[in-house]
């Protein structure tokens, strides 16, 4: 099937504009799949440890994976992590716990848009909302050792080596 | 008499006519019907093609485009399928028209006015926040003002009935209205017809009826009843038979539908090109004259605008960077190609109303009649009640009886009512819209006008500027030439005249003397003595300053 202008006009201004700190980049057998990567915010738990030894700033870089289904925008882009995150409102299998990418999605919000939740997310997990109730457990019991395993697991798998 | 139902000659079938059918914010409800019988087939990942072609063996697969066609459930809000699902029911047929049983006409492929490629870049104003393609038939919602093609919104509005920008809540019947005043906008955005093969550019509004009536590109059933693909209406002649037939390509020997063999040479088939002789690019020996003709960017052609007196002619590549410069008469060019859609568009109204209008008055015929065999037989039966006696008259047209027979309406005269009622909504409709498009029109015209005209009349004004310059000049070259025949004296008007206005540099090289004022001139260049026999004003005079009252 013919991909709709919409997602053409999309993934081109994805690629010429890209939001900072995000980048979305489809397969190219497959247009409706796309390779994503999210910087962890700032002052956050999943910011990455800054080694100024080192001559780059090392931060926490989150994979995702995003597909539009095919009646896309009626519904909403499916999104998951791949990379490992102690996050109370992500599960073991990366999916998110998002009211945008579920009962509030709306028609008219873009691929950046949601792209720009997650990252928000990362920066305001919200334990009373949890998908990973283990996770949001802690959080809520302890929340500075909670922050200190997600900046664990950020160092661990989301800082590349 | 022809059937009351099927859509005449002059009143083009799908979209179109639907959307000027209803008029009142309430009948948004009639699109629902549409979305309904649509909406299960755009449920999730429908991944089968509703109709596959014919199994080709081991052969390949038809080309891209051509699994597109097949799939006539993707196109517009009115598919082929809810078509049939409605041909019963009275009040949708009516909109719906291109079927064959209606009209005899093979049904086309309906279009997709989000896959429309538009000449020009579109303002983004004219996009819609969800398709983001210029708006389709827009609606306004009234709380919140936001507007969205009416296909997209009430697909929104079935799944969630909030406004998808700040989810507002929304009632279909109370909050959705046409989004009338960007209309005039969209009809004349000028689009490439979307038919495979046709190069056909004209205003959105005048698509539908080149795309259903005149194109021979656009896709129609096969005419080979057993065949349920598309093929373009100028091989759809029925002697020809089914093209949906494989056979190899006479240049790369690949088995490819005869029907898709045009795409084929255009899209893959690598055997046989040839290089152009002009740009040195390879082409399909079959497309060669079309390249020359409307490709090849080394063939010479005019400038676009040359109907409105660009002369330009030169190699397709200059030509085009000369267009985009842009070509000076491209806003003349422009306003010239407005009037022309809206001249097209107007007449174009004005057949669909002298159609429903010339459709009106047979009902209005048929219904005086009727009355008056009535009361005849009124008369005929003497008080007495009477029987009631179907109308012989209608089974000359045989929708009317079909549905009669159907049971779907309660009698003949049920159906005629019904329809002249449908009839009467419509008119006006037109009426509406053609006195709205007047307006616009004029109100244009007024506007483009009213620049002109200023333009005009300042440049009048200059030419009368220029004009006393002239006479003040000649009458002060007659007075000096008069006063050296008659004793040759220096001193002339114009040099008093500059001592006292302080400026121009002024020589009468008749007498070879240059006046005192000249040589006192502020900026004194060498250089600006000519030697001509007219007295010169510089530039630098001050242009608000007058000539001098002769
Ligand atoms: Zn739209
Ligand atoms: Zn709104
Ligand atoms: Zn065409
Ligand atoms: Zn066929
Ligand atoms: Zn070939
Ligand atoms: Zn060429
Ligand atoms: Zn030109």
């Amino acid at each position: 099937m013919a991909l709709p202008k919409r997602i053409i006009k999309e993934t081109e201004r994805l690629l010429a504009e890209p939001v900072p700190g995000i980048s979305a980049v489809p397969h190219e057998d497959n247009l409706r799949y796309f390779d994503v990567e999210i910087h962890g915010p700032s002052q956050s738990p999943y910011e990455g440890e800054v080694h100024f030894a080192v001559r780059y700033r090392w931060r926490g870089i989150f994979k995702l994976e995003l597909f539009l289904p095919d009646d896309y925008p009626m519904t909403p882009p499916k999104i998951r992590f791949l990379t490992k995150i102690f996050h109370p409102n992500v599960d073991k299998l990366g999916r998110i716990c998002l009211d945008v990418l579920k009962n509030n999605w709306s028609p008219a919000l873009q691929i950046r848009t949601i792209l720009l939740s997650i990252q928000a997310l990362l920066g305001a997990p919200n334990p009373d909302d949890p998908l990973a109730p283990d996770v949001a457990k802690s959080w809520k019991e302890n929340e500075q050792a909670a922050i200190a395993t997600a900046r664990e697991w950020t160092q661990k798998h989301a800082v590349p080596n | 008499m022809p059937p009351l139902n099927a859509p005449e000659e002059g009143v083009p079938a799908a979209g179109l006519a639907s959307w000027q059918q209803d008029n009142s914010s309430t009948s948004y409800a009639s699109y629902a019907p549409n979305m309904l019988s649509e909406l299960p087939e755009l449920g999730p990942l429908p991944e089968t093609p509703t109709s596959s072609p014919p199994a080709p063996g081991p052969l390949l697969s038809p080309p891209a485009s051509f699994m597109r066609t097949t799939r006539p459930r993707r196109f517009s809000n009115i598919s082929i399928s809810s078509v049939a699902a409605t041909v019963g029911s009275e009040t949708q047929s009516a909109c719906v028209g291109s079927t064959r049983d209606l009209t005899g006409r093979s049904p086309v492929l309906l279009i997709n006015y989000q896959e429309l490629q538009y000449e020009s870049e579109v303002d983004k104003s004219l996009e819609c926040p969800i398709c983001r393609t210029p708006f389709h038939a827009p609606i306004t919602t009234k709380p919140c003002g936001h507007t969205f093609c009416s296909e997209c919104l009430l697909r929104a509005h079935q799944l969630r009935p909030v406004c998808p920008i700040d989810r507002r809540p929304l009632d279909v019947e109370r909050d959705f209205c046409k989004a009338r005043v960007i209309h005039d906008q969209l009809d004349r955005l000028r689009v490439k017809c979307p038919s495979q093969g046709c190069g056909h550019v004209c205003a959105r509004e005048l698509l539908a009826v080149h795309y259903e009536r005149y194109c021979e590109y656009t896709p129609v059933l096969c005419p080979d009843n057993s065949c349920d693909l598309w093929i373009a209406r100028q091989d759809a002649a029925p002697d020809k038979g089914c093209l949906h037939k494989y056979t190899p390509c006479q240049y790369c020997s690949k088995q490819v539908m005869k029907a898709g063999l045009e795409e084929h040479y255009d899209r893959e088939c690598s055997g046989n090109t040839v290089k152009c002789a002009q740009c040195d690019s390879s082409v399909v020996q079959h497309r060669m004259e079309n390249h020359v003709a409307n490709d090849c960017p080394s063939t010479v052609v005019l400038c676009k605008w040359n109907k409105y007196g660009c002369g330009k002619s030169a190699p397709r590549h200059d030509v085009q960077a000369h267009e985009k410069k842009p070509c000076i008469y491209q806003a003349i060019g422009r306003l010239a190609q407005d009037r022309e859609d809206d001249r097209l568009i107007i007449s174009e109204l004005k057949v669909r109303l002298s159609a429903a209008e010339g459709r009106l008055r047979v009902a209005e015929q048929e219904k005086t009649e009727r009355r008056e065999r009535k009361r005849r037989q009124a008369g005929n039966t003497n008080n007495t009640m009477p029987p009631f006696v179907p109308d012989l008259n209608l089974s000359n047209s045989p929708r009317a009886a079909a549905s009669y027979n159907n049971g779907t309406l309660d009698s003949p005269e049920d159906y005629m009512l019904a329809q002249f009622e449908r009839m009467e909504t419509q008119m006006e409709d037109l009426r509406k819209n053609i006195h709205e498009l007047d307006g616009l029109h004029s109100m244009r015209l007024l506007n483009d006008t009213m620049r002109l005209n200023e333009q005009i009349a300042e440049l009048g004004s200059k030419v009368g500027v220029i004009g006393m310059h002239t006479t003040w000049l000649m009458n002060v070259q007659r007075q000096s030439r008069g006063q050296q025949r008659a004793g040759g004296v220096v001193g002339s008007p114009l040099s008093s005249l500059a001592s006292s206005s302080g400026g121009p540099g002024t020589t009468n090289s008749a007498t070879g003397s240059v006046t005192n004022a000249a040589r006192n001139a502020p900026d004194n260049e060498g250089g600006r003595y000519y030697n001509s026999s007219l007295p010169l004003r510089r530039n630098s005079d001050g242009r608000g300053e007058n000539p001098p009252r002769l």
